[in-house]
């Protein structure tokens, strides 16, 4: 997040870094609708092979977020910046397929997409969706329409995924199989994620690295430390963040430090 | 049946096969009703300042499709509200101004339910181009049409321009409409559109094989029923919607023989 590296960009935010280390740079960027703020100079930076998960209360921001990170709005103000050579996969809430539309799978990865036979086949097992390729797509369960969503996402062959709440309309066991899916695609690629979830329970037994939006970026860093963060506690309430803390289950070590420096995260990102 | 009057019909059905299926997937029957409505106007205004109706017709469509975009940004009220309002103040703007303009009823009669004595030979040059134009931008546009009907978010997020492709869809309408008027009537337009692409939807497993069965039923259809209309001195529109519900009850009824639908 910005925060951490504060001494690289936080002071030359203006600087023109032409061809930055990230994927994807977003400074300072406020939108407001209607008199109301959406976002409250929000900042944020996606490098290579992170994985962040967006989280936040309804209405905290987090679609508008996607939608500016994916360039589909011109912000009010602040920037968003994508690395040249960007390909960004992405993968909806929810497609809503009228039955009137016919339409089998194959149809639908390949449409206004080019992409051969071989590579469609082996991302198909990938996936896990080759045994639905001729299956009409309004006949699919929620969570082989979510698979066949991600594999059209990973078919421009990208290098960074984002996914707005992927799994919201799945049980709890589709769920978890979607993100262990998410997982393996995420190490096996070396791609970066952001991800939006509400799974709150899933997300924080990971290790990864969390972001609460709530209009503005209110605490950010691996689950623990923002489970413990006071910000978070007051929007999500304490029995959320008692449970949060509860889920690591490897012990975490940085108890005196500040959910804004975290060294680790700063190595991940560094590393690169 | 004249050479140039075949030739017209067939342009118009093929361009009713894939048009009519973004109709049936997009919801836009109404639409097309309320840009049928207005076509009326537009013949007044091409009598008023001297162009052809076809070029009075497309000019109002895009008028009509434009001020829908522009009142439903304002989300205030349903589209279906807004249609009603844009459609019906067309029509009556029209019959009055035609009334004025000193134009028959019969004339009006023949807008409404269509006229195979309206299809002249300079009509066909018309419709032809019209058609072929349609159906030029269509398949251009198809891929991202089709992503854009399937998921807007998604269509979006990969670069298609929503509002760019839905304004060339109500515009490519608004040319079929003001080609075809004439010949099925402004009151049955949408239902050369629609029940071609619902006939095919009942065996097509692709938007493709939709699109195509639509442009073939909708040819059939007026090729038998154009002979009728002339044979028995009856509005070309109306024996064109009898025999394409024919076709789709027909096909219907095979399906749900050989088949559970």
């Amino acid at each position: 997040m910005r925060h951490k590296d504060g001494s690289q960009t936080g002071c030359f935010m203006s600087a023109k870094i032409s061809d930055s280390d990230y994927l994807v740079t977003v400074s300072d960027l406020t939108v407001v609708k209607q008199g109301q703020t959406i976002l409250d100079a929000v900042s944020l930076d996606i490098a290579k092979h992170d994985f962040i998960t967006l989280i936040g209360p309804n209405g905290a921001g987090k679609t508008v977020l996607l939608r500016h990170l994916l360039k589909l709005e011109t912000p009010h103000a602040g920037t968003v910046r994508h690395q040249s050579g960007l390909k960004i996969g992405y993968v909806p809430q929810r497609v809503a397929i009228d039955p009137s539309l016919p339409m089998t799978v194959k149809r639908f990865l390949t449409v206004n997409n080019q992409i051969t036979s071989t590579d469609l086949a082996n991302l198909a097992t990938e996936t896990n969706i080759s045994h639905l390729l001729q299956s009409p797509l309004a006949d699919l369960s929620g969570g082989e329409l979510q698979r066949v969503l991600l594999t059209r996402a990973l078919a421009g062959k990208p290098n960074l995924l984002i996914l707005d709440e992927p799994a919201q309309n799945l049980d709890v066991n589709g769920q978890l199989q979607f993100y262990s899916m998410i997982d393996e695609i995420y190490e096996n690629r070396k791609l970066s994620v952001l991800m939006v979830s509400h799974d709150l329970h899933l997300v924080m037994s990971s290790t990864r690295k969390v972001v609460c939006l709530f209009h503005h970026i209110c605490c950010s860093g691996a689950p623990e430390s923002v489970a413990r963060d006071p910000e978070f506690i007051s929007i999500f309430g304490d029995d959320m963040a008692k449970l949060m803390a509860v889920y690591p289950h490897s012990h975490a070590h940085d108890h005196d430090h500040n959910h804004d420096h975290h060294h680790d995260h700063s190595h991940t990102e560094e590393n690169q | 049946m004249s050479a140039h009057i075949i030739l017209t019909t067939l342009a118009l059905a093929v361009v009713a096969g894939p048009l009519g299926c973004f109709v049936v997937w997009r919801r836009m029957a109404y639409f097309g009703d309320g840009l049928a409505h207005s076509a009326l106007l537009g013949v007044a205004l091409g009598l008023v300042i001297g162009v052809s109706n076809q070029i009075g017709m497309i000019a109002i469509a895009i008028i009509f499709a434009l001020s829908l975009i522009w009142l439903r940004a304002k989300r205030v009220l349903a589209t279906d509200t807004l249609l009603g309002i844009l459609a019906h103040a067309a029509l009556s703007l029209g019959v009055v101004a035609m009334t004025l303009l000193g134009a028959g009823d019969v004339e009006v009669h023949d807008y409404l339910l269509g006229s195979l004595d309206a299809v002249t030979q300079d009509m066909a040059v018309w419709v032809i181009a019209g058609s072929g134009l349609s159906l030029g931008l269509l398949m251009r546009l198809w891929p991202g049409l089709i992503l854009m009907t399937t998921s807007e978010d998604l269509a979006h997020a990969e670069g298609v321009h929503i509002v760019r492709y839905e304004f060339a869809l109500m515009v490519l309408m608004g040319i079929v409409v003001a080609a075809s008027i004439q010949l099925v009537g402004i009151l049955l337009i949408t239902s050369l559109l629609i029940i071609p692409a619902s006939t095919a939807r009942l065996f097509a497993r692709s938007p493709e094989a939709m699109a195509i069965g639509g442009s073939a039923i909708a040819s059939a259809c007026m090729l038998i029923g154009l002979p009728l209309a002339q044979n028995f001195q009856l509005a070309t529109g109306p024996v064109i919607v009898c025999v394409s519900v024919a076709s789709f009850m027909l096909v219907l009824v095979a399906r749900l023989a050989t088949r559970k639908v």
